[in-house]
């Protein structure tokens, strides 16, 4: 194609190819609230994507229920044999919990690092070229959510809140590659080994825990939860679980490939969590380090 | 009523992509990732059937919405979109239009754009995925899910946007 390199076609891309890097330095700068022309935008396509949402939602719940009924027996007497160890259990928590708030009462500790505001959202989109693992919730400023809030489903931590529009906003999965994506989280066992959720192995599908201490021994099928360290996640929002533990890069530490508790692809209703306790203050530091002993 | 019903279409499919990733059962193909393109399909199809001007403009405007409504980094698909159309409208003035052309060179768009998306991706270190893997675990796949939605969609588009022709030429 000799005639691509004409003048004013060259002339054309080139200014483009400069507007494009401008753009993507422009976005990729890390930005505390988004543009306003861009929330309009993004809330208009929120409300059409929400009006298309809700009637495949209905549907698609519709097939799921028939696929239910098919092993409804299979499963019914699994739960029945679970549900005898399930009342025992409860009332241990109850008494537990009891317990936990007296002791509190004593100390005089109010809140803690594990309470915190559950907000529920409907996912009304979800970004199609799964490059950027970003999606859309029902929930915006208005409601009241915030940037960098926790967002979990019932099985697990899914993600955090990227952006905020008035009326809807955007959900960063953990499984996105991004290097301000660290997550504090503390691995449970006899003694509780802290590191950081950063990475994600597209191949295997599990998220990878790092900057853990090589002198601390962790064994496969281990809970990770959040720490509540980091400061804007509350504590004990359950992660998953160590699935495979290897030497890092210079074996000066370790890192723990877990199996995500959520399922990343399959999210249909998803919990925002708003975090009551703002700051570590002093007295949640010192309860933390008891219950390390 | 007939000039909204261009960018409806275009709109409909927008949305019908996110929702299909929505609603895919991702364990059916493994790890392998499928990436709807039924939008750009669409634009390339306008692109031959239209013209290069309408295919351009249409690939500004949804590249735009793309970017702000799903990735949040403006300018990768503001930039390919329109960019590979005039790519393949230059491609289309020396072959004939029949219908197997154009659909292999509907393939061919959009597998120019995987790779430009995934280069684009690489250089802002949003993926470190290598050339190979991503060969394996997105290209192929992707190929083949929007040849069968070309296929299927091919038709239908096809008189759709020569409608329109007719009806932008005779204006």
């Amino acid at each position: 194609m000799p005639q691509f390199f004409l003048n004013k076609r060259l002339i054309i891309l080139l200014v483009s190819i400069i507007v494009l890097v401008a753009l993507i330095g422009f976005s990729l700068r890390d930005r505390s609230k988004l543009t306003w022309p861009e929330q309009f935008v993004r809330d208009t396509t929120g409300w059409f994507q929400s009006l298309v949402s809700r009637p495949a939602n209905y549907l698609a719940g519709f097939f799921e229920n028939l696929q239910d009924l098919q092993n409804t027996y299979e499963e019914n007497k699994e739960l029945k044999s679970r549900v005898e160890k399930f009342a025992s259990l409860e009332a241990e928590i109850q008494e537990l919990k009891k317990d936990n708030k007296e002791l509190r009462d004593v100390l005089d500790a109010k809140q803690t690092l594990r309470d915190f505001e559950p907000l529920p959202a409907t996912v009304i989109g979800r970004n199609p070229d799964r490059w950027h693992e970003i999606m859309i919730i029902n929930k915006g400023k208005t409601d009241g959510i915030e940037k960098n809030m926790a967002v979990v489903t019932a099985t697990g931590l899914v993600g955090k809140v990227k952006s905020v529009n008035q009326f809807s906003s955007t959900v960063q999965l953990l499984s996105a590659m991004d290097p301000k994506n660290r997550i504090s989280a503390v691995i449970q066992g006899e003694k509780d080994v802290y590191g950081f959720v950063q990475g994600f192995d597209a191949k295997k599908k599990l998220l990878m825990v790092k900057a853990i201490p090589s002198s601390e021994k962790i064994e496969k099928g281990q809970t990770v939860i959040t720490s509540g360290m980091g400061g804007v996640f509350p504590k004990g929002l359950i992660i998953g679980k160590v699935e495979e533990v290897k030497p890092d890069q210079y074996g000066l530490n370790q890192t723990a490939l877990i199996k995500p508790g959520a399922d990343f692809y399959d999210i249909e209703n998803v919990i925002v969590i708003k975090r009551l306790m703002t700051q570590p203050d002093r007295n949640a530091m010192k309860a933390g380090k008891e219950e390390d002993l | 009523m007939k000039k909204f019903l261009l960018p409806l279409l275009f709109l409909l499919l927008f949305i019908l992509e996110s929702l299909f990733v929505q609603f895919l059962p991702s364990d059916l193909f493994g790890s392998r990732i499928l990436v709807p393109r039924f939008l750009f399909s669409a634009l390339l199809l306008l692109t031959i059937y239209v013209g290069k001007k309408q295919g351009i403009i249409y690939g500004a405007i949804f590249g735009l919405l793309v970017d702000v409504v799903y990735i949040e980094v403006i300018g990768i698909y503001f930039f390919l979109f329109p960019f590979v159309c005039y790519l393949i409208s230059k491609v289309m003035q020396v072959m004939q239009s029949n219908i197997v052309v154009v659909f292999l060179a509907t393939l061919f768009g959009i597998a120019l754009l995987e790779v430009g998306v995934y280069e684009m991706n690489f250089l802002i270190h949003v993926t470190d995925l290598d050339f190979m893997t991503f060969i394996n675990l997105r290209f192929y796949p992707t190929l083949i899910l929007n040849a069968i939605f070309i296929l299927v969609a091919l038709y239908p588009l096809k008189r759709q946007f020569e409608k329109y022709a007719v009806a932008l030429r005779d204006e």
